[in-house]
């Protein structure tokens, strides 16, 4: 066939070309150290990457979501643990108090050393994060939830709890608010039973205890009001029932309840008795009580029996008080432990990813350097049949 | 016939071969030139004679080479408009995908310190960047618009440059085969060379009047040029949408026809034309649907929500909306606006709509991708809802029987996002009724991030990443076919230069034959002198 000289030129020309931009590919494979620089090198691998890297940005953003959530419970759990530390010593305090040979002094100091708990306590409800937010306000973060006030503290807050989403399917509750912490009880805390503070008699009261968790009134809750008509005989109604006469040191029974009662009630007096959820507990307002009641004189009949009510529904109080923190507590703790769990198979989850894209995108060193030598050769190769057939004339021989 | 006269013709054959050889070795790298070869002749009573100085040229493989070439032209201006696409999309670093990763991220935070200033502004910086890069594709986009726009101006103009030459050619070699009994090989071989150079800029059929004259038609059989005449392109706004650019036919008689993109076929034209309604529209389509589906689906969560003010969220996003084009020739003077509906509803197509009935307010609508034809009228208002857009017609009694609007619901949406909210306060992560440490609506915010938000099909990414293997997949066919084009093209380009292509160490032999030859006539009148001499020696 005849071939043109053009042709010739043409032809080594554009193999040329073809090698060095085979080369020149290869070169920037490697640098870049990516197989698929354009999605046009492998658009099914280019999109797969897309989806890819999108699954492992939100498991990354689920990650980070994590560690903002174990830093707000882990802050949590430290302050729940310093105020059950604080219920604690408050309990040892009312213990204290409840000795009947001290005397007022000595019990005017002991409510100072409460009046330090209720502070402290108060402290850690009030506690920000380092951003200067309150913890424990629900959704208002941005004033103190509690503010002190002459019955304990006022709640200023919410009852709603911020989530936060740690996984694709998990919201998980990062804070509990204060009403949760300070003013709730556990579900399985039992009744509470309550001296009317303006009760003029002596009655005391030990109990109440459950005698029969199955009669059709428990759950209920029960007001005792005791009456003194003229000739001086003492009976007693549960909710404005029939009267009935009173005789210390007999308990009473009512709604599978029992209640002890000692001393001598006055006309009007009153005892409140009801499931502990249903007394409106309080952390604060039981501290505050016990400390007024403690810096009050207990010289008469009446005044020492306020102070063993008030002592006596207060221990009760603080035991629910501390059981509902622990509660919380730990499931705050059980939280925590979850945020571990999830982390350990997002990370596994993480590397499966960057496996994947990895695989998809990324470029098999070995084979692209061995491409590579090969298309330096061949480059070499067609630079060499171009100065071969350049050199080819007859005119160079003529 | 004597030896001098047969020595003579000898020698004038040989300067003539001569000449011929030399000619072929100075244009060897000429383009367009074709092989020349003497032929000659054994004359009646001796001697020898050049009856043609002949090209070698094949009409047949010519025009199968040109057929080829306009096919490769077409494929090397589609390859490198859709790679400029190609390497937008293939930005690992700054491409949406990622910076929407940021900006769901950034919400992450939002959630986690709702009332931290640093976490809000985050916001508002990672909506900043993703706006303003929706915006950066666009621009990239209309750009490339702009230059299609620009380059069929160009094409158009270099295409009209050669159908003139054309003409004045044929007249040339009219007028010349009429003088001299046939034409000039250097007339012959430009004319073919501007027939090839037009292939490059467009697909055209040539025929050939009375063996002399070239005829040249566009595919659907217009003519461009018939004898010494020459028609014009003419590069015109296009009547259905005045801010594009598209080819107008000058007829004989002073009128200009807007052709239909598909009668352009092949060459860089073609291959211009083919791009921009195969590739770039709809990449533009897509980029705008996404920038639609994110602002409009974040402001309707955003307005749910409550700022730190405890007003309701405002529109977090602006963005563009559908444009719609009165063709040109429309009768009627009704103006048609359009507004975002329901964008689950929202395609990425765009519309042809022509008023069938204007008395009732009928309209045809055509969905340009698909073809997909349907009826629709005008409710009371002058309202018509379909596709995510809702139509508005500013007086139907301005309508006319045949009046076309085309509705682009999402072309040019991405160019007006921008991040409306620049005050921390403003978002609203908040859910109703909540404080400042409330975030139920930033997590509702957040959760978009994997909502089938697109059309109601697919999220961003998804329909991000489907964008990217779309034009992917596109870049590697043409790629791939333009390869083998050009494969096809140097086949034929080796056919052509076979026979029509100078050889130089063909003509060194040839060089060095014909000065033997030279020297043999030479030498043929020597001994015919010398005979001469001895005869006249004789009488001495």
């Amino acid at each position: 066939m005849r071939i043109s000289t053009l042709t010739m030129f043409d032809q080594s020309v554009s193999s040329l070309h073809r090698q060095q931009s085979a080369f020149l590919k290869v070169g920037q494979q490697i640098a870049s150290g990516r197989r698929v620089l354009n999605p046009s090198d492998d658009p099914q691998a280019a999109s797969l990457a897309l989806g890819v890297s999108q699954s492992l940005a939100m498991t990354q953003q689920y990650m980070d979501a994590r560690v903002s959530a174990r830093n707000s419970l882990s802050q949590e759990e430290s302050i729940l643990n310093s105020i059950s530390g604080a219920i604690a010593s408050a309990k040892t305090l009312v213990v204290q108090a409840a000795n009947g040979t001290l005397s007022d002094a000595d019990r005017s100091s002991v409510a100072t050393e409460l009046r330090g708990i209720l502070e402290t306590v108060l402290g850690q409800a009030n506690a920000t994060d380092g951003n200067g937010r309150y913890l424990f306000g629900g959704y208002q973060d941005s004033s103190p939830p509690f503010e002190r006030n002459a019955s304990g503290a006022v709640y200023h807050g919410d009852t709603n709890n911020r989530e936060l989403r740690i996984d694709s399917s998990r919201l998980m509750g990062v804070a509990d608010n204060g009403v949760e912490i300070f003013q709730s009880v556990h579900s399985s805390a039992g009744y509470v039973a309550r001296a009317d503070t303006d009760n003029a008699g002596s009655v005391t009261f030990i109990g109440p205890s459950v005698i029969d968790a199955g009669d059709p009134d428990y759950g209920n809750n029960f007001e005792i009001t005791f009456a003194v008509d003229g000739g001086g005989n003492i009976s007693y109604s549960i909710d404005g029932g029939p009267d009935t006469t009173y005789q210390p040191g007999q308990p009473i029974t009512f709604g599978g309840l029992s209640l002890s009662l000692e001393g001598v009630p006055a006309d009007g007096d009153s005892i409140a008795v009801g499931p502990a959820g249903e007394m409106d507990p309080d952390l604060f307002a039981t501290l505050q009580n016990i400390i007024d009641v403690l810096e009050s004189p207990a010289q008469t009949a009446s005044d020492k029996a306020r102070l063993r009510n008030t002592l006596n529904t207060s221990m009760r109080e603080l035991d629910n008080s501390l059981d509902n923190v622990l509660t919380v507590r730990a499931s705050v703790g059980a939280k925590l432990n979850e945020l571990d769990a999830v982390d350990g198979v997002g990370s596994n989850r993480i590397l499966n990813y960057r496996q994947t894209l990895s695989d998809l995108v990324d470029l098999d060193l070995v084979e692209a350097l061995s491409e590579y030598s090969l298309r330096q050769v061949g480059l070499q190769a067609a630079q060499k049949t171009f100065i071969g057939l350049s050199d080819l004339s007859l005119f160079k021989l003529i | 016939m004597s030896m001098f006269s047969i020595g003579l013709s000898g020698l004038n054959t040989a300067q003539i071969a001569l000449n011929t050889t030399s000619n072929n070795i100075s244009n060897v790298y000429t383009p367009g030139y074709n092989r020349e070869l003497a032929i000659v002749e054994q004359k009646n009573h001796g001697g020898v004679g050049v009856i043609a100085v002949q090209r070698q040229f094949d009409y047949f493989i010519a025009s199968q080479l040109n057929g080829s070439t306009s096919t490769l032209a077409a494929l090397d201006s589609y390859y490198s408009q859709v790679s400029q696409i190609d390497n937008l999309l293939a930005d690992q670093e700054v491409g949406l995908a990622p910076l929407m990763q940021k900006f769901f991220a950034s919400l992450q935070a939002l959630a986690a310190t709702p009332s931290d200033p640093a976490a809000r502004q985050g916001v508002i910086g990672a909506a900043n960047t993703l706006t303003a890069q929706f915006r950066s594709f666009d621009s990239y986009l209309r750009d490339m618009q702009d230059g299609i726009n620009g380059q069929i101006g160009a094409e158009v103009a270099q295409i009209n440059n050669r159908l003139e030459q054309l003409a004045e050619l044929n007249r040339e070699i009219v007028v010349a085969a009429a003088s001299q009994g046939e034409a000039p090989n250097s007339l012959l071989d430009m004319r073919d060379q501007i027939v090839a150079e037009l292939s490059e800029h467009l697909d055209v059929r040539v025929s050939i009047q009375d063996g002399l004259t070239y005829n040249i038609a566009l595919n659907n059989g217009q003519p461009l040029v018939t004898g010494t005449r020459a028609f014009s392109l003419e590069a015109m706004a296009s009547t259905a949408d005045p801010s594009r650019l598209v080819v107008g036919y000058n007829d004989g008689a002073g009128n200009r026809v807007e052709l239909n993109d598909k009668v352009i076929k092949g060459g860089g034209l073609g291959g211009l034309l083919q791009f921009r309604s195969e590739t770039l529209d709809k990449v533009q389509n897509s980029i705008g649907l996404m920038a639609v589906s994110l602002a409009v689906g974040f402001n309707d969560q955003h307005q749910l929500g409550i700022d730190l003010n405890g007003d309701f969220g405002e529109p977090f996003f602006a963005i563009g909306s559908p444009k719609v084009f009165s063709a040109t020739g429309n009768a009627g003077t009704a103006v048609i606006s359009a507004a975002y509906d329901d964008i689950a509803g929202l395609t990425g197509a765009d519309y042809d709509i022509r008023v069938v009935d204007a008395a009732t307010g009928e309209l045809a609508i055509t969905r340009r991708d698909s073809g997909e034809t349907f009826t629709g009228t005008l409710d009371g208002s002058g309202q018509l809802a379909f596709a995510g857009v809702e139509l508005t017609v500013d007086d139907p009694a301005l309508l006319a029987d045949g009046d076309s609007f085309q509705l682009q619901p999402t072309r040019l949406a991405a160019a007006e996002m921008d991040n409306l909210i620049h005050d921390t306060g403003k978002i609203a992560a908040a859910g109703p009724g909540g404080a400042s440490g409330d975030n139920r609506n930033a997590l509702a915010l957040q959760d978009l991030q994997n909502a089938k938000l697109v059309g109601g099909r697919a999220s961003l990414n998804q329909s991000y990443a489907s964008l990217v293997g779309d034009v992917g997949i596109r870049t590697n066919i043409v790629g791939v076919n333009r390869a083998a084009q050009a494969g096809f093209t140097a086949q034929l380009q080796v056919a052509q230069q076979s026979l029509s292509g100078v050889n130089l160490d063909e003509e060194a032999a040839n060089l060095i034959r014909y000065q033997r030859y030279y020297q043999a006539n030479a030498k043929t009148i020597e001994v015919a002198s010398i005979l001469l001499d001895t005869i006249l020696g004789l009488r001495a």
